[in-house]
């Protein structure tokens, strides 16, 4: 057996690696896709949720609005310095993509990837004021969690230690945006109806980042021990955590 | 991009009859980037036959040794290996990057914790940076350390372990395991493998007490310890793994060879290999990327930033030459083997294959 296959074998039985040496190639490339699409995503959701910072109606949505912002982009640069450590340079990472640039409210871009960076779709579509922009922070949260639950397990060690310590973080700005929400809510009917046209809006959208039903590429991503469960499973878990935290929101 | 520091070899000792421990010195301004967590590796390059081949050594000295060691243990073909085992002497520069590697766990002073090691061969190296650290730096925790080997003769850093559980009385425990020899009790003798583990978790160690647990060895045994600890109660956020070193290519590879001629047309016959699958087309050679082209062939391709900063494309030339029109990742050493980010690639060459599995 050549010291790759060995290698693929070990992955498959579950074992992990720590260091881009022993990565083969594509392992490597997978791994990176992954790595690429968790920061361009935090960093273009960093960049659309801080123009809403001033929008918060007191200081202490303001203050949570900030501390998401802060906290997303640490968690980009966190899995953006395993990037630089398989060679990407992460200095000119930083800059290359317009992170702010979204499509217009109503274009329908489906599923596939658009622009230069691996952001998750749902970042392309632009937020509507600070209720919209709460209610897509409480639908994307549940997902976060649901998605680093899963990552978490990840065969990379390095990068399955650091989603594990960022979806502590990550369930807290899920749990500041229903707190949110909740105080949004309470305040009359006015309220309630436009987080029930954001939901309308962005639950389709968000639903859509846990990815579609089994694809070749999956299969290779299981055998690598990049991911373990279904797309489905997860879907199902973050319908879950969705209606629970509406449910909780909206009493 | 990487960063090669100068290293002076102040110290060669024979460690087994295969292997030998550096002791290095960085030069005195230099001295700050070489500080180390314990279980972190040294990156070495060197130029053999025209070729630079890079390869890792984890650390073996403790955090608070105030010295750089490496164990370097020879490979049959490895370059590296049976360079610095027969070849290299005192005095001798060596070039490195600084330490990397996230094979540890963050010390607690206060902490009272029990740790449990397992290496197989020289997997032992970064275990004894970590044993050493850990006793002296976190003075209320306990090591067992369970060690396999082939026999007495190849066991490395026997000496200094036994040197350690002296020093530090009873705070650490080793269970030697070896291969070819009979002991006293059955369970010392044999690999370190399921059967193995499940009957010294059964008697000598105590998985359910343990807080964290460090394997370092050849794939098989780092699968069977894993699988065991799990079956005896540990979660996967206890577990830390460190793959052997030799797993990582020993040898430096054949440089891609250019097999065609003088360019001539405006398109390329062009054949990419993704997956262990290759396909055929032709492609324009101005007007398209090999990824853009690999894509257009139904290939899912790897990529990620298009902008010749990732690096998730990277790929292989084969046969042929392109262009690159932007590098930010790629090292000159790499480029040189033949590797191209296909996102900003673009043949020159009649023909070209490309290869994304090497």
């Amino acid at each position: 057996m050549s010291e790759e296959a060995g290698i693929l074998d070990y992955l498959e039985r579950g074992g992990k690696l720590t260091s881009p040496d022993n990565a083969p190639p594509r392992y490597r490339a997978e791994l990176m896709r992954m790595m690429a699409s968790f920061v361009d995503s935090e960093m273009a959701g960093a960049a659309g949720f801080a123009d809403c910072i001033n929008q918060g109606p007191g200081v202490t949505e303001r203050i949570a609005a900030s501390r998401i912002v802060l906290e997303k982009l640490d968690h980009a640069e966190r899995v953006l310095k395993i990037m630089g450590e398989f060679g990407a340079n992460t200095a000119r990472y930083e800059t290359v993509h317009p992170w702010a640039a979204r499509v217009g409210r109503d274009e329908d871009i489906g599923a596939t990837r658009r622009g230069g960076d691996m952001r998750l779709n749902v970042f392309h579509y632009p937020l509507a004021g600070w209720t919209d922009a709460v209610t897509m922070n409480v639908l994307m949260g549940c997902a976060t969690v649901v998605q680093l639950g899963e990552l978490s397990r990840v065969s990379y060690q390095p990068l399955g230690e650091t989603f594990r310590d960022i979806l502590p973080r990550e369930t807290r700005h899920a749990e500041l945006g229903e707190e949110g929400l909740a105080k949004i809510a309470s305040e009359g009917a006015a309220g309630k109806d436009e987080i029930a046209r954001s939901v309308d809006y962005w639950r389709r959208r968000v639903g859509a980042t846990l990815g579609g039903a089994a694809s070749a590429r999956a299969d290779l991503l299981k055998r690598f021990g990049l991911r373990h469960e279904s797309n489905e499973t997860l879907k199902k878990a973050w319908d879950a955590a969705v209606d629970m935290s509406l449910g909780r929101a909206l009493g | 991009m990487a960063r090669f520091f100068p290293l002076r070899v102040s110290d060669i000792r024979r460690e087994t009859r295969d292997s030998v421990v550096l002791t290095l010195q960085p030069k005195d301004e230099d001295r700050d980037e070489f500080r180390f967590i314990q279980g972190q590796y040294l990156t070495f390059r060197h130029t053999f036959d025209g070729e630079e081949l890079r390869r890792s050594y984890s650390i073996c000295a403790g955090r608070d040794e105030g010295v750089l060691r490496v164990g370097v243990k020879h490979v049959d073909g490895g370059w590296f290996s049976t360079w610095a085992n027969e070849e290299l002497k005192e005095g001798d520069i060596l070039e490195a990057m600084k330490p990397m590697g996230n094979f540890h766990a963050p010390l607690k002073p206060e902490a009272a914790r029990r740790y449990l090691g397992f290496a197989g061969g020289s997997g032992i190296t970064p275990l004894v940076s970590i044993v050493k650290t850990v006793l002296a730096e976190e003075p209320k925790s306990t090591f067992t350390l369970l060690y396999g080997n082939r026999s007495t003769g190849s066991i490395m850093f026997r000496e200094e372990l036994e040197d350690l559980k002296n020093l530090h009385m009873g705070r650490l425990s080793i269970v030697h395991v070896l291969e070819s020899e009979a002991a006293d009790i059955d369970l010392f003798s044999g690999r370190l493998d399921r059967d193995k583990c499940d009957a010294l978790f059964g008697k000598w160690v105590n998985v359910r007490n343990a807080d964290l647990a460090f394997i370092c060895g050849p794939e098989p045994m780092m699968l069977a310890v894993a699988d065991a600890l799990k079956a005896h109660g540990m979660s996967d956020a206890q577990i830390k793994f460190e793959l052997f070193a030799s797993a990582q290519p020993g040898k430096a590879r054949a440089k891609a060879v250019s097999a065609t001629g003088a360019a001539t047309g405006a398109a390329c016959a062009a054949s990419v290999i993704l997956d262990g699958v290759r396909r055929d087309f032709s492609m324009p050679k101005q007007d398209q990327t090999v990824l853009e082209a690999a894509i257009a062939a139904n290939f899912d391709a790897p990529y990620a930033c298009k902008a010749g900063v990732c690096s998730t494309c990277r790929a292989k030339v084969i046969e042929g030459e392109v262009e690159m029109e932007a590098n930010y990742a790629l090292e000159d050493y790499e480029v040189k083997r033949g590797y191209i980010l296909t996102c900003q690639s673009r043949p020159i060459s009649d023909r070209l294959v490309v290869d994304y599995d090497q």
